[in-house]
């Protein structure tokens, strides 16, 4: 295995390096960070949920679908990334997802605490440091090889974060704010200062090889994995990729008989997922459930909205459902009531 | 049957990966163990495959997501997937909850029915071994 410490690389083979490596059968470490900023969505999100692209188009700020899971996040070259491509039979490798955690995120925990930040690991996937997160991390398995990655965060930009996510309105945007500036920390905001980048990239080469022994290093990419990386180009930042159904917008309708249907709907609103069953009569709601993981203030009302919505014709619902949260003064952070009509109108 | 305090049922086929299948004439039921999915943890996500895809005994042919994990699961038999679990779009945790009925996985027709020889039967010592070796290795996390 070789250490590939590239440094800074465009925003695009930020993603596409460490996806190409194990499709050219090769282990290494790349130590990088991306030129320019972009948005990195998580391989099961629906993009069109959980970014604003109108914001993101405006401002020049890419957006990929990457294969490791999590969700969307804001990338810049004030994060320092690991990314670890290793075979899944390497004798390194724990074959339980826990122990593979705790063990490579030992180098950045060892990073962290080697320029004096307190940095713990915290189950299954995170680093905390004074209870707030300072890393995030994930993993795919492609082919025969599992491929994790992660980062140091020198500095964040908390509000661009939450500017590229697509939200229902300003005080929900606010709330991810203040819980994201609560919650995530920084190298900047730990010690007051950020350490020379050069002294970052070494601490985390010299801390993952204590833990994957000495590597050689190498600090560019040849021309297979250069020919991979277009290769692969083509397919990841295509639209087609990018906008791949997302889970949460899909629907299932079984036809009882003519006219009749019942509706399975699901729909991932920024305030949480809704689940509606219905029963559909000629293009009119004959009974209909709600459910979902998502806060409704006060809860009895749930109850109150199912019997409003029986009996209305189905492109009519998100005026009902608007004159129900009026009239009861509902609340539901995050979850609107074009989110509720989306749920039952989603083909 | 009981192995280390996870249930395995007798009349399925195992693999080494956690997987079993179901023989239902041609065609057989894949999902994942109650030990498997312990191990797994919370199921987020399960990418559901196109009825009609085919697949290879060993092959990977689907994606689940727990713990920002994104994992691979290998087809039992080769041949053609012909039903999936459509519930698994909006519960995932139906693997979770119920490994061995309402968290089934897919259905795949047989092309090669001797390929079953290849897999290990509960009430194997072959397999009984590997479990209690797989449980005592996670014991901490199990």
């Amino acid at each position: 295995m070789k250490l590939y410490r590239l440094e800074t690389v465009s925003w695009s083979d930020s993603q596409l390096l460490y996806h190409a490596l194990p499709r050219i059968g090769r282990e290494g470490l790349n130590l990088l960070s991306p030129a320019s900023p972009y948005v990195c969505i998580g391989y099961f999100q629906d993009v069109e949920q959980e970014v604003d692209l109108d914001y993101c188009r405006a401002h020049n700020i890419p957006v990929f679908r990457r294969e490791v899971g999590g969700g969307a996040v804001y990338l810049d070259g004030e994060q320092l990334f690991y990314q670890l491509v290793i075979r899944k039979n390497h004798p390194l490798v724990p074959k339980e997802k826990g122990e593979f955690y705790w063990k490579f995120l030992q180098a950045p925990i060892a990073a962290y605490r080697a320029l004096g930040i307190p940095a713990e690991y915290k189950p299954v996937n995170d680093i905390i440091a004074s209870g707030r997160k300072i890393s995030g991390n994930g993993v795919a398995e492609i082919g025969d090889y599992i491929v994790f990655v992660g980062n140091l965060i020198v500095d964040f930009d908390y509000e661009t974060m939450v500017r590229v996510l697509r939200v229902p309105d300003e005080k929900f945007r606010d709330k991810v704010y203040k819980t994201l500036q609560d919650n995530l920390s920084t190298i900047r905001r730990e010690l007051g200062s950020a350490p020379p980048r050069a002294q970052l990239w070494d601490l985390l080469a010299e801390k993952f090889m204590e833990i994957l022994g000495p590597l050689e290093v190498e600090t560019t990419v040849d021309a297979e994995w250069r020919a991979e990386a277009d290769r692969l180009a083509a397919r990841m930042m295509s639209d087609e990729w990018l906008f791949r159904r997302g889970r949460s917008q899909i629907g299932r309708e079984v036809t009882i008989r003519a006219g009749v249907q019942v509706w399975q709907k699901a729909y991932k609103a920024p305030g949480g997922l809704i689940r509606a069953i219905l029963e559909v009569r000629e293009g009119v709601i004959a009974d209909i459930s709600l459910s979902g993981d998502f806060f409704f203030y006060p809860a009895e009302r749930l109850v109150d909205l199912e019997r409003a919505l029986v009996g209305v014709r189905v492109e009519d619902v998100e005026q009902v459902i608007a004159r129900f949260y009026a009239d009861y003064g509902v609340e539901s952070p995050g979850v609107t009531a074009a989110d509720f009509a989306r749920t039952i109108q989603v083909a | 049957m009981q192995i280390s305090g996870f249930e395995f049922p007798d009349d399925l086929y195992y693999d080494r990966q956690h997987n079993w299948a179901c023989v239902e004439g041609n065609t057989v039921v894949q999902g994942m163990t109650e030990f498997g999915q312990k191990l797994a943890r919370e199921i987020v996500y399960v990418e559901i495959p196109p009825v009609g895809k085919a697949v290879t005994q060993g092959q990977t042919f689907m994606s689940m997501e727990s713990g920002k994990w994104v994992g691979r699961i290998p087809a039992l038999v080769s041949g053609k997937i012909v039903a999936v679990n459509e519930e698994l779009e909006f519960e995932p945790t139906l693997v979770n909850q119920s490994p061995y009925d309402q968290g089934w996985l897919v259905k795949i027709e047989m092309s090669n029915p001797a390929e079953l020889n290849n897999l290990l039967r509960a009430d194997s010592p072959e397999f009984k071994a590997f479990v209690e070796e797989e449980a005592a290795k996670y014991k901490d996390v199990l």
